[in-house]
């Protein structure tokens, strides 16, 4: 199966804030990044989580953001390991 | 003191599950000994130092290590049996790398063994994403302004380790003599060497 | 509905003790926390995801007063009692004498 993110797709988190487990920090929901190399697949951790054998198995990604987006300041970059559920493409506007 | 009392208290609650998985035939004592014998000495921060030092006087390793850090160690004995993945992440002049989980304490166990304290405190889970200069700082690392730097949130199933930059004046060492160099906060990135 | 783990960037937990403690417990029953993990893990009865689950799942007051292999022993008994492994209550029934008993006679 291809990856539908290859390395260098500008992204975005989902605002969602789920009231059961999840890798995406709420720190970094609803933030613009770039994806830095598509990782392992995986069973999704919110579904994983809760004991249930379906969940479905998802490509991960390496995504790095900038800490300005993150917190209004800074100039380093945090990457974080993202499921492919917490992530849609930003069109591009140029 | 009410700690020690706790303590106490806590591994005596300890033991009383030990004792039902026992009779339960779920897990017996003897199978348990086994699992923490291997873990406890099967992984130290020993082999990430041994890593770096084949990558420092290898090129051809290093080069393979920071393309695929699983299959890179796994050469050198290390992860065999890991469903987990690895990636290296190189230090240089420019660029520092730094490792951490927000979410809970998610560190390369199998190649490092069990994390120090600080790194599963809140207090560095909270900081080092939002302040890495400031919190790098705190462990006697003042890195130049203009350099670059990287704060690894582990949140799925990499894992990561850094690669320090090798110490001037060490061309005459041994790989085994570059080994004792590298510090486990250099392979977190907490440290430069 | 950020749960009490979710800390990144969460102000006011101080600085940070660096020192560098090369002792991977500090007490057995630790290690043999670490290994209870590693162990049922292995034996299928959980996977990390719903161990994590578990962690995550003590309330904030009692998740910052605890230490880390004391929420890993709560989070392995909390799951145990879920899977059916252990009926609720049975860890503390096995109290000597009963569960209120005062712990003087160990101290």
């Amino acid at each position: 199966m291809p990856d539908r993110f290859a390395a260098g797709t500008r992204v975005r988190t989902f605002p969602y804030d789920p009231p059961h487990h999840t890798r995406l920090p709420r720190y970094a929901r609803g933030k613009p990044g770039v994806v830095v190399e598509p990782e392992e697949r995986a069973p999704l951790a919110d579904l994983s989580a809760q004991g249930r054998a379906d969940a479905p198995v998802e490509q991960v990604y390496a995504v790095r953001f900038a800490a300005r987006d993150l917190w209004g300041e800074g100039d380093h970059h945090v990457v974080l390991d993202l499921w492919e559920s917490y992530l849609e493409e930003v069109p591009d506007e140029r | 003191m009410s700690g020690d009392h706790s303590d106490a208290a806590i591994a005596r609650r300890v033991r009383r599950l030990e004792t039902l998985l026992e009779e339960k035939g779920v897990l017996t004592g003897a199978r348990l000994d086994e699992i923490i014998d291997a873990f406890v000495t099967g992984a130290t921060p020993a082999n990430g130092a041994r890593v770096v030092a084949r990558a420092w006087t290898d090129p051809a390793y290093k080069a393979r290590l920071l393309s695929d850090g699983t299959a890179a160690v796994r050469e050198l004995g290390y992860m065999k049996g890991g469903y987990e993945r690895l990636r290296v992440v190189e230090n240089t002049e420019n660029a520092h790398n730094v490792i951490v989980c927000t979410l809970c304490s998610c560190y390369p166990l199998f190649l490092l063994g069990p994390s120090p304290s600080w790194y599963k405190s809140e207090a560095y889970r909270s900081r080092v994403v939002r302040d890495p200069r400031a919190v790098l700082a705190e462990f006697g690392l003042h890195l130049p302004a203009d350099t670059r730097i990287t704060v690894w949130d582990s949140s799925a199933e990499t894992r990561y380790m850094v690669l320090p930059r090798r110490p001037a004046d060490t061309e005459g060492l041994s790989e085994e003599q570059l080994a004792a160099l590298v510090t486990r906060n250099a392979l977190i990135g907490t440290a430069a060497l | 509905m950020a749960r009490i783990n979710d800390v990144g960037g969460t102000v006011g937990f101080g600085a940070i003790d660096t020192t560098d403690d090369p002792e991977p417990f500090h007490a057995d029953w630790e290690a043999r926390v670490a290994g209870l993990l590693l162990a049922l893990r292995a034996e299928g009865l959980f996977q990390l995801n719903e161990f994590r689950d578990a962690i995550e799942s003590i309330p904030p007051a009692r998740y910052l007063t605890t230490s880390y292999y004391e929420r890993w022993f709560t989070a392995i008994c909390s799951l145990l009692e879920r899977k059916g492994v252990l009926a609720p209550g049975e860890l503390d029934e096995r109290e000597p004498g009963g569960r209120g008993e005062t712990e003087a006679a160990d101290a």
